[in-house]
């Protein structure tokens, strides 16, 4: 028997299967993947946060204290959306996943831009509920510079624990906008066309995501999360 | 039949033993200690708590209601923690859930909910234990750079209690809500709900709001912890609510789990019960809070013992060779104070009702937050006269941005206006015109006294400040003006007047 032999169909095997089943094969994976990283509960929690911000929004929720504490409840839920792309990323298969799973990490850094993307829409939707203190261009840097911040976490200390970055950001920039801060790492106090701020924030999302494409979060077989 | 069978029966412990707290069950924290996540993210709270509780802290001056008016009167102590702390308290409470083991741990001997409690007690136990490590250094570390002044101890109980209400509230909403996004729904809704709490708790000064724990209107000034105690009635109240929140949601869980027998449903109804019960007495409790002269009074829960203030023996100085005493506490900025009040002791001096001592009085509350409203007249009084400065709701030199200059003219203008016989008020425009020269010939010229009435930490009679014109301002560059002699002796024939009130500006020369 040689190897071309084995090429042709098993005496008995039925027919190729049609296009439209192929295609529905196809999209079995990633919808598994989907499935697998809650990105539909995710995606039910992100349009709660727009929910949120536009009704901040539109009903004049504020902090009061000046320019800095009116922009800090949007900067919360952006914070919010962020933590939750980020907990998408924990899996709960580990090794097996790994080991069989070649277009992981395609599904890995497709699923996270996706939901960035998806999540800047929904928020930018809602900011038309009112004025959103520096408008939508510092929504969109602060969004992809925090998400950066989760994936890397995500990455660093498992998908389970993702949202614990982001929320410490969230403190750091509460502190750092009672001050005047100057460097551009603390992106949320920045102007919203601010060059240093915007590569900041864009440096770390590129960090983040290429950290989850390649490695995945930490706790996809690779490390227990903590009980 | 075997011999496992044939083996007499265990006695039935006696009821007593029942509810005393099992050795399994302490086995039971103990591994749920060993197994908990709170430790691993206890290194990034205590930095956090670095970062935003103690660092800003520090540009304070060096006495405790200062230094902790950011990080308890405000409450980032447990903005810190709490979310945090609530994140992982649902992990922990939704473990059960999300591993489908809630069956097979449903079967075992101890009822569900005393399981339940053992995770949320090593969770809260990690928790308060790092909260109260992180305060204890803070404050150790506040005693070693000389901070003076009594700590706030009833607001750190505050702090830990509410680091434990956060934990119960989010251990029952993973319980309740088994899913990888509880941790992140518990923390940014625990963090959602403390700066939604300032939003109302920044403004409003009196009733409910005061019940919210970053509330600190009117309950975190000086001189509490100085020259008086720290009024324990609102901390109580705060401890009443938050525990009494922790208690619900601990009650609620008993309540989810049909297997545990009633007579522990009942015990749940009856702790849930008691938690909203303590909860909403102590909402009650607070709208019946009055503002007092050394903080916020809750009639039912008031000592009058509280109300007593320190004794103490004063230290002085001289001042154009007048005393000048204040609190031990206060004794850094004594040199500043002697030499603030010696230019305007020099130039009354001889006068009558010129003051013959100085001294420091408390400072009384009012019902802003701290260094940011009006601070309090001095007064001259008594015979001999003494003048009273209330110099602990002045902006001390580092305190909310104020420099030692700014300190040095707010005391200069709070004595000269005690001197024209102004009181609370504004004056009349003669003693306006007069305060306005003393003033100047104490050093603050009349362009700049505008901009230093604008400042915070004076009386509102200050926010009443114009521009350095106008009739006043003419009449007072008309005395200013005059040689010393001649001012002096016309302070001497006019002064009683002008006290009075009975002076017109017409009649100054």
């Amino acid at each position: 028997m040689t190897a071309a032999d084995t090429r042709e169909p098993l005496p008995g095997a039925g027919p190729a299967w049609p296009a439209e089943r192929r295609a529905a094969a196809a999209l079995r994976l990633p919808w598994l993947f989907l499935v697998s990283r809650r990105v539909p509960a995710a995606l039910g929690l992100l349009a709660g946060l727009a929910l949120l911000l536009w009704s901040a929004l539109y009903w004049h929720w504020s902090i009061s204290g000046g320019r800095a504490a009116q922009q800090f409840l949007s900067l919360t839920v952006e914070t919010g959306a962020a933590a939750v792309i980020a907990v998408t990323t924990y899996g709960p298969f580990g090794d097996p996943e790994r080991a069989t799973g070649r277009w992981l990490p395609y599904l890995r850094l497709g699923v996270a831009a996706a939901l960035t993307a998806i999540t800047y829409g929904a928020l930018a939707a809602a900011i038309t509920g009112g004025a959103l203190p520096d408008g939508d261009l510092a929504l969109l840097r602060n969004l992809v510079g925090i998400t950066g911040i989760g994936l890397l976490c995500a990455a660093a200390v498992g998908g389970a624990f993702g949202w614990t970055g982001p929320l410490a950001y969230l403190v750091v920039t509460e502190v750092a906008l009672t001050g005047n801060p100057t460097t551009p790492w603390v992106w949320p106090a920045r102007p919203p066309h601010d060059l240093g701020g915007a590569l900041c924030a864009v440096l770390v999302f590129a960090a983040g995501t290429a950290a989850v494409t390649l490695f995945g979060a930490r706790d996809s077989g690779r490390h227990c999360t903590p009980e | 039949m075997t011999a496992a069978t044939q083996a007499p029966a265990r006695p039935v412990r006696a009821r007593a033993s029942r509810l005393a707290p099992p050795l399994s069950f302490l086995r039971l924290l103990r591994i749920e200690l060993r197994r908990n996540a709170m430790p691993w993210l206890l290194p990034l709270i205590a930095a956090l708590f670095w970062f935003d509780s103690y660092r800003p802290s520090t540009g304070q001056p060096p006495l405790y209601v200062l230094r902790t008016f950011w990080n308890m009167g405000q409450g980032h102590t447990f903005i810190d923690f709490g979310p945090f702390v609530a994140g992982v308290a649902a992990w922990m409470g939704s473990r059960d859930g999300r591993r489908r083991t809630a069956d097979l741990v449903t079967g075992t001997a101890r009822p569900r909910w005393t399981a339940q409690l053992a995770t949320w007690g090593a969770t809260a136990i990690w928790a308060i234990g790092g909260y109260l490590v992180c305060t204890g250094v803070m404050f150790a570390v506040y005693a070693h750079q000389g901070v003076q002044g009594q700590p706030p101890w009833w607001w750190v109980a505050v702090g830990a209690t509410a680091v434990a209400a956060f934990s119960a509230a989010g251990f029952a909403v993973g319980v309740f809500w088994p899913s990888r996004f509880a941790a992140p729904l518990a923390a940014f809704g625990g963090f959602l709900a403390l700066i939604m709490s300032s939003q109302t708790g920044f403004h409003d000064n009196t009733g409910w709001a005061l019940i919210l724990p970053t509330n600190s209107n009117g309950n975190f000034q000086a001189d509490s912890g100085l020259l008086y105690p720290w009024l324990p009635d609102l901390p109580i109240a705060r401890i009443m609510l938050l525990a009494g929140i922790a208690i619900a949601a601990l009650g609620l869980l008993g309540l989810r789990d049909r297997g545990d027998g009633p007579w522990l449903r009942w015990l749940a109804v009856a702790v849930t019960a008691a938690g909203v019960a303590a909860a909403g007495t102590a909402v009650g409790l607070v709208t019946t809070a009055r503002l007092s002269a050394d903080g916020i009074v809750i009639p039912a829960l008031h000592d009058a013992a509280s109300d007593r203030p320190f004794s103490y023996t004063p230290v002085c100085g001289q001042a154009a060779g007048i005393p000048v005493c204040v609190n031990p506490a206060y004794r850094r900025w004594l040199p500043d104070v002697t030499a603030a009040l010696g230019p305007v002791f020099r130039e009354v001096a001889g006068l009558p009702g010129a003051p013959v001592r100085a001294t420091q009085v408390a400072a009384v509350y009012n019902g802003g937050e701290a260094g940011s409203t009006g601070g309090q007249a001095a007064t001259i009084g008594g015979r001999p006269p003494v003048l009273s400065l209330a110099i602990g709701a002045l902006g001390l030199p580092g305190a909310f941005g104020a420099t030692a200059t700014l300190f040095a003219d707010q005391l200069q203008l709070l004595a000269v206006h005690a001197f024209v016989g102004a009181g609370a008020g504004v004056g009349t425009s003669a003693q306006q015109a007069v305060q306005a020269a003393l003033w100047q010939g104490a050093g603050v010229a009349f362009a700049a006294q505008p901009q230093v009435m604008s400042t915070t930490g004076l009386p509102t009679f200050a926010q009443a400040a114009a521009p350095a014109t106008g009739p006043v301002y003419a009449a007072a560059r008309r005395l200013a003006a005059l040689p010393a002699a001649a001012r002096q002796a016309w302070l001497a024939t006019h002064l009683a007047a002008l006290r009075s009130g009975q002076l017109t500006l017409a009649q100054l020369p």
